[in-house]
């Protein structure tokens, strides 16, 4: 076990500066310069100023070892162009927001797709399975950001039954602890629901099959024979069925969450990992970029293999090589 | 067990979130408190570590004050400044020196008085080059500052120049005791470290702050104003996207919003419980024809283009009204516009006119102009992210097509796009710009500005040259008004640059608000006025 997950580890670090070094080169090789100044009144040597200031007077080879040894060394990803801020530092405000959402869209993701997995399941073939399976289909093939819109527009602005946007209530750090938990926890169901509900027809879609499946197999049929409910053959010999499946779909659908929940923070106002990124991309803030796309390459690489381990513990079939 | 225990108390609190946010609509509005939307971001008090932008300096104007505020009568004649800091002030005979008089109770939020070595230390610092702020050059004609006693300031000047109260007043003044602890060579290695030690003059301290979520303002004891601001508290709040803070005003959830785009406008033009407030934000965008590619070199040709182009149309239909078709980078509300011009008409017969008399025809039958083999095929660039400029491009595109040019739409991220404009590497360009109010033309229109400067169309008429350094040298705006309208008029007609369009900024607020008036200046301009009726 330890065998393994050293070998895992190392291979997630080689892969980590692959994605550093093909990051790094894409966006130096782009053409453009992110000093040159755009307001007429500037003159040609402040920016060459600021160029020295920030390095990118240097060769690009030197750029490159510097930036890399910073990284790897200090995990220092230079200043933001924009804001003049340490992105390590902007980064950090931005990573827990998009970590809260991400998780409560998996929550959200699994809650709905299980329930809606085991409804099916329990009447195969019947009007509410079709539904279901239709439902799944439909929910996977919507855009997240138009769900998104239309989500605001008739739950929020019309019902009014969540705030249309933000993490949290103008002035929140004026209320205590319990209140400013659920005024998160209001403006967080909204997005989270959105962001869960395209992954949520897969894993209804996969409980409802491994279910089905697992009725026909000898250890359901076994189960049935000594007089248990069919509630209890589903819902608890049936999902130890099919948790390593769905398990295994949580590693792939980690990278999906994230990048969804950069569409997601922009639609809701998330002051997350991708509005940052979001804010970095359009003006050209090369450090920001790197360092978002390393975080990014980060959260998928650890939660894939959280995932594996998981599965490992989880299914006796799997051996650990 | 547990699980299911944890799935029930976390419906509960989901439920009891939703209910509770459902209910809140409902509680009484706090009078004492404005939400205020715009799109900004505040790394940093310091103005001078990080890109000047109009956000970032109405937020700073709100905690520390400048010597002088610029007056918006923007039509009425050339920047005059009224007092923020500085109560009074005085030039010498020869205009070498200015004398100001620092108000006697201005006071910093920890109760040590403005001075004037905290003038004289916001020049130094302004002038450093370990600060590299980005806007010293303003300061190039300054000498020194010399702190005359605790209340007297003398500005002193190389060269008398028409922009010497515009190059003095506008800046925040920084508080020495609280930043001069700090080398300059370590400001730009840590801008948080300067909410730590923020010290306000304005009418709001900061009362607190959530990293790209929101500022909150909040009433500053000592300011001088003592019945100002007239709300205890401001929270401004932002979003990556302008459409959601509409959306959350909409909802109820902000009181005003700034920059709304003409899009969400229509959102907003039904609703009997807001306002909506278009104002000049003294921006225009243009196409800038390269008069260095064989297409543009004649003005016939480009004042042909001009007429090809249906602006009126644009401006209906991107900007639903909000903005207005430009004749002049000197716009139209601005004191110095030549109030004679007339804006190009959309007449596309007699563009083609003009073109064959240029000596464009179809020779081949395909459609497209050719002169001399060369057929009128074009790219026709700009910067990605603005979607109503790329809608105006197809525009542009289709009326040009209309009379046999061939423009090809492309877009660029702005890092890429702009060096090649500032080295003339391009056949015509779609961009935007705003005026100074020192209506200095050099860095657009005179040929010293051409490759590595804002002279993007690489135009060269020794007039229009002769002209702007006419304007430069009058100490007294006014007495160059002559000079400014005959540049205007050449330019007119030569066309070098086409003024597409003058854009207007919306703001919305509630009904109930008063004194709302975000100007060109500031989205936050007299902030401290604002309040509920």
């Amino acid at each position: 076990m330890i065998h393994f997950l050293l070998r895992r580890l190392l291979a997630a670090a080689v892969l980590f500066l692959i994605v550093l070094t093909l990051a790094f080169a894409v966006v130096a090789l782009a053409p453009g310069d992110p000093m040159a100044p755009s307001d007429p009144r500037i003159p040609p040597e402040q920016a060459e100023r600021l160029r020295a200031l920030y390095g990118l007077d240097q060769p690009l080879p030197a750029q490159y070892l510097r930036w890399l040894g910073a990284v790897v060394l200090r995990w220092d990803w230079g200043q933001s162009y924009r804001t003049g801020q340490p992105v390590a530092e902007l980064l950090f405000d931005a990573l827990p927001p998009t970590l809260l959402l991400a998780g409560a869209a998996l929550l959200a993701q699994y809650l709905l797709g299980i329930g809606l997995g085991l409804l099916a399941a329990f009447r195969p073939n019947s009007r509410l399975d079709l539904s279901v399976r239709v439902a799944s289909l439909l929910v996977y093939a919507l855009p997240t950001f138009w769900v998104g819109l239309m989500a605001i527009l008739i739950l929020a602005v019309g019902l009014g039954l969540a705030p249309a946007g933000g993490m949290t209530s103008a002035a929140a750090f004026e209320l205590g602890p319990v209140a400013a938990a659920l005024d998160v926890l209001a403006h967080l169901w909204l997005p989270a629901l959105v962001l869960g509900l395209s992954m949520a027809g897969d894993i209804a879609r996969y409980t409802r099959n491994s279910l089905i499946e697992f009725q026909a197999t000898e250890a359901g049929r076994a189960a049935r024979a000594r007089g248990l409910s069919e509630t209890r053959i589903l819902l608890v010999h049936g999902l130890a069925h099919a948790a390593p499946r769905l398990l295994q779909l949580a590693s792939v659908s980690a990278p999906l969450l994230l990048s969804g929940a950069v569409i997601a923070e922009v639609v809701f106002a998330w002051p997350g990992l991708g509005t940052a990124t979001l804010l970095a991309i359009q003006s050209g803030d090369t450090p920001v970029v790197l360092a978002a796309t390393a975080y990014g390459a980060v959260l998928v690489i650890a939660a894939s293999l959280a995932a594996d381990l998981l599965l490992t513990r989880l299914d006796p079939r799997i051996r650990v090589e | 067990m547990i699980p299911v225990v944890a799935m029930r108390l976390l419906a509960a609190a989901g439920l009891a979130a939703m209910l509770g946010w459902g209910c809140a609509s409902d509680i009484p509005r706090d009078t004492t408190r404005l939400t205020v939307g715009m799109r900004f971001e505040y790394p940093t008090p310091n103005e001078l570590i990080v890109q000047p932008t109009l956000g970032h300096k109405a937020i700073t104007s709100q905690l520390l004050l400048p010597l002088m505020g610029e007056e918006t009568d923007f039509r009425e004649g050339p920047p005059s400044w009224k007092p923020a800091l500085a109560e009074t002030w005085e030039f010498s005979e020869d205009r070498l020196v200015l004398t100001v008089r620092l108000r006697p109770d201005a006071v910093w939020s920890d109760g040590e008085p403005v001075t004037a070595d905290d003038v004289r230390f916001t020049w130094q610092a302004q002038t450093d080059p370990d600060v590299a702020w980005m806007l010293s050059y303003a300061k190039e004609t300054i000498t020194d500052v010399e702190a005359v006693d605790e209340r007297t300031v003398r500005f002193h000047f190389s060269r008398a120049s028409p922009t010497q109260l515009a190059d003095v007043a506008p800046e925040a003044v920084l508080p020495r005791h609280a930043w001069g602890q700090r080398p300059f060579a370590d400001w730009r290695s840590d801008p948080g470290w300067f909410f730590e030690h923020l010290v306000a003059s304005g009418p709001f301290v900061l009362e607190n702050r959530t990293p790209g979520r929101e500022l909150v303002l909040g009433r500053n004891p000592d300011y001088f104003e003592a019945d100002l601001p007239r709300v205890e508290r401001v929270v401004l709040r932002t979003a990556a996207d302008g459409a959601m803070l509409t959306t959350q005003l909409l909802a109820g959830e902000l009181d005003v919003v700034t920059g709304i785009s003409a899009t969400d406008a229509e959102r907003i033009e039904g609703r009997p419980d807001l306002r909506l407030h278009a104002y000049s934000n003294r921006q225009y965008t243009f196409v800038s024809w390269n008069t260095g590619r064989s297409w543009f070199t004649d003005a016939a040709t480009r004042r042909a283009l001009a007429m090809a182009i249906d602006r009126h149309a644009i401006v209906d239909t991107v900007w639903r009204g909000y903005a207005r078709v430009g004749s002049s980078p000197i716009l139209s509300d601005v004191w110095a516009h030549a109030p004679d011009l007339e804006a190009w008409p959309h007449d596309p017969e007699a563009a083609r006119v003009a073109l064959g008399e240029a000596g464009w025809s179809d020779s081949d039958g395909d459609g497209i102009l050719e002169r001399d083999g060369a057929p009128f095929r074009f790219e026709l660039a700009t910067f990605a992210g603005a979607a109503a400029r790329w809608n105006a491009l197809q525009m542009i595109q289709a009326d040009l097509r209309a009379v046999g040019i061939d423009a090809q739409p492309r877009r660029f991220d702005p890092s890429a796009l702009l060096p090649r404009m500032l080295g003339n590497d391009f056949d015509a360009v779609v961009s935007g710009l705003a005026i100074d109010t020192s209506l200095d033309l050099h860095p657009t229109f005179h040929s010293e500005s051409i490759g590595g400067g804002h002279n993007y169309a690489a135009y060269a008429n020794p007039e229009v040259d002769a002209l702007i350094a006419s304007f430069a040298n009058r100490l007294d705006p006014l007495d160059g008004l002559e000079d400014l309208h005959r540049l205007q008029r050449i330019l007119h007609d030569d066309q070098p640059m086409l003024v597409l369009w003058e854009a207007l900024t919306l703001a919305a607020f509630n009904e109930e608000l008063e004194s709302v008036a975000p100007n060109a200046l500031s989205p936050l301009a007299n902030l401290e006025e604002w309040a509920w009726r």
